[in-house]
């Protein structure tokens, strides 16, 4: 589900500028499953999926694979939308040392929703 | 190319709120009846630029939209210090009644958004034969915290880009984007702390109870609108406080927290039936 996180990617490439200085590891879980993502100055640079036995991150985000796949929509719903809507709406928790995650919040929003299709294909 | 320049004009000028003086600067457009607008936590009144520009509007109205002190253009009061800023209810409807009386306007129409479509609620309770007519934009009548706000104002992250991040996800997808980004640009120019001491008032300090039933619509006028992906103040919650005010709300489809600037082409769509009802 984020794996290709690390596939090449046009909007992807050109947000590691807004994240030059930023080197992470953070936890995106839908429940079910965990994916263990590295950042290395706002390039993504591995992404592991679990389960795993010790996994090492900084933050973690926290939310069914239902919403996860609500907010990977081409045009997800209002509430869907972005990780606040989804934290407002207490689908989604933040865990951990956020201060990676809030100094750079646009950057995680722009990321996660890199994954979202280019074209609308009737999804809703 | 020769410039093609806009209607709109700006000006500073000084008075007094609470009895201290403040140098506040504010832009106009049009004639007519007055239309004060009042700009969002954080930003300044840039958001109302479409608006300013609008042959229709202007043509009936007179639009005037000043930055509240400390945002935009306007300054900080003499002595400030960075951290001290908080807006409380009683200040905000001082700055707004002190700039409609120190422009000596009568009967204005005022138009707010988020803490702007809070404060109309209180100009309701408290001087509803003041105005024409008031319309609420993202109109809340409280609003719990959801997220911790001190993240807004602290000196290891950079308060631009946390405010920017803020602001851009309260957008709606199908806004364009190059009106988003000039949304959340000026959220990136606030100063420090004062998207945060705006929220005092929006998160605490302003928060209407029961008060909400004092509002008498037949006295004033009052239209909600709110965009469909706001999930600060929620369609849900406009609906309610439509309902206890007796009056009908208006949900507009494809905008989000900022609809006179994220997206002006799908807001002006609801906004001048409103306006033609109260010219």
């Amino acid at each position: 589900m984020f794996k290709s996180l690390i596939d090449d990617n046009e909007k992807r490439s050109q947000l590691s500028i807004m994240a030059q200085y930023l080197n992470t590891s953070f936890m995106i879980s839908t429940i079910e499953n965990e994916y263990l993502v590295n950042i290395e100055k706002g390039v993504v640079k591995n992404v592991e999926e679990g389960p795993f036995v010790m996994p090492s991150y900084v933050f973690k985000l926290t939310a069914p694979k239902d919403e996860w796949l609500k907010f990977l929509k081409h045009t997800p719903q209002p509430g869907s939308h972005d990780i606040i809507a989804m934290l407002r709406r207490k689908v989604l928790k933040f865990e951990g040392d956020l201060h990676p995650l809030m100094s750079h919040l646009l950057y995680f929003k722009l990321l996660l929703a890199s994954l979202r299709p280019v074209e609308n294909k009737n999804e809703n | 190319m020769k410039i093609e320049k806009e209607p709109i004009s700006g000006q500073y000028g000084k008075f007094k709120i609470d009895g201290i003086d403040y140098r506040v600067y504010w832009e106009e457009a049009g004639q007519g009846i007055p239309l004060v607008c009042l700009h969002t936590a954080g930003s300044d009144g840039r958001q109302y630029r479409a608006l300013l520009n609008d042959k229709k509007i202007l043509e009936k109205f007179r639009v005037i939209v000043f930055d509240m002190p400390w945002h935009g253009k306007s300054s900080p009061p003499e002595n400030a210090k960075v951290g001290n800023y908080k807006l409380s209810t009683d200040f905000y409807i001082s700055q707004i009644m002190s700039f409609i009386n120190g422009l000596e306007l009568v009967k204005p129409v005022v138009m707010g958004c988020s803490i702007g479509g809070r404060i109309i609620l209180h100009l309701a309770i408290n001087f509803p034969d003041k105005f024409r007519a008031l319309i609420g934009l993202q109109s809340a009548g409280h609003l719990d915290p959801y997220y911790d706000i001190s993240w807004l104002h602290r000196q290891d992250v950079h308060g631009g880009e946390v405010c920017g991040g803020i602001a851009y996800g309260l957008m709606a997808p199908t806004s364009p984007e190059s009106d988003k980004f000039e949304t959340m640009w000026h959220y990136m120019q606030g100063g420090p702390g004062i998207f945060k001491g705006d929220l005092f008032f929006y998160k605490f300090d302003g928060n209407i109870g029961n008060e909400i039933k004092k509002i008498d619509n037949s006295k004033c006028p009052i239209y909600l609108l709110t965009g469909e992906y706001d999930y600060s103040a929620t369609p849900e919650e406009t609906k309610s406080l439509a309902d206890t005010i007796g009056i009908e709300m208006i949900k507009m489809k494809n905008v989000g927290h900022f609809p006179m600037s994220e997206n002006p082409k799908e807001f002006l769509k609801y906004l001048h039936p409103v306006l033609n009802k109260i010219s």
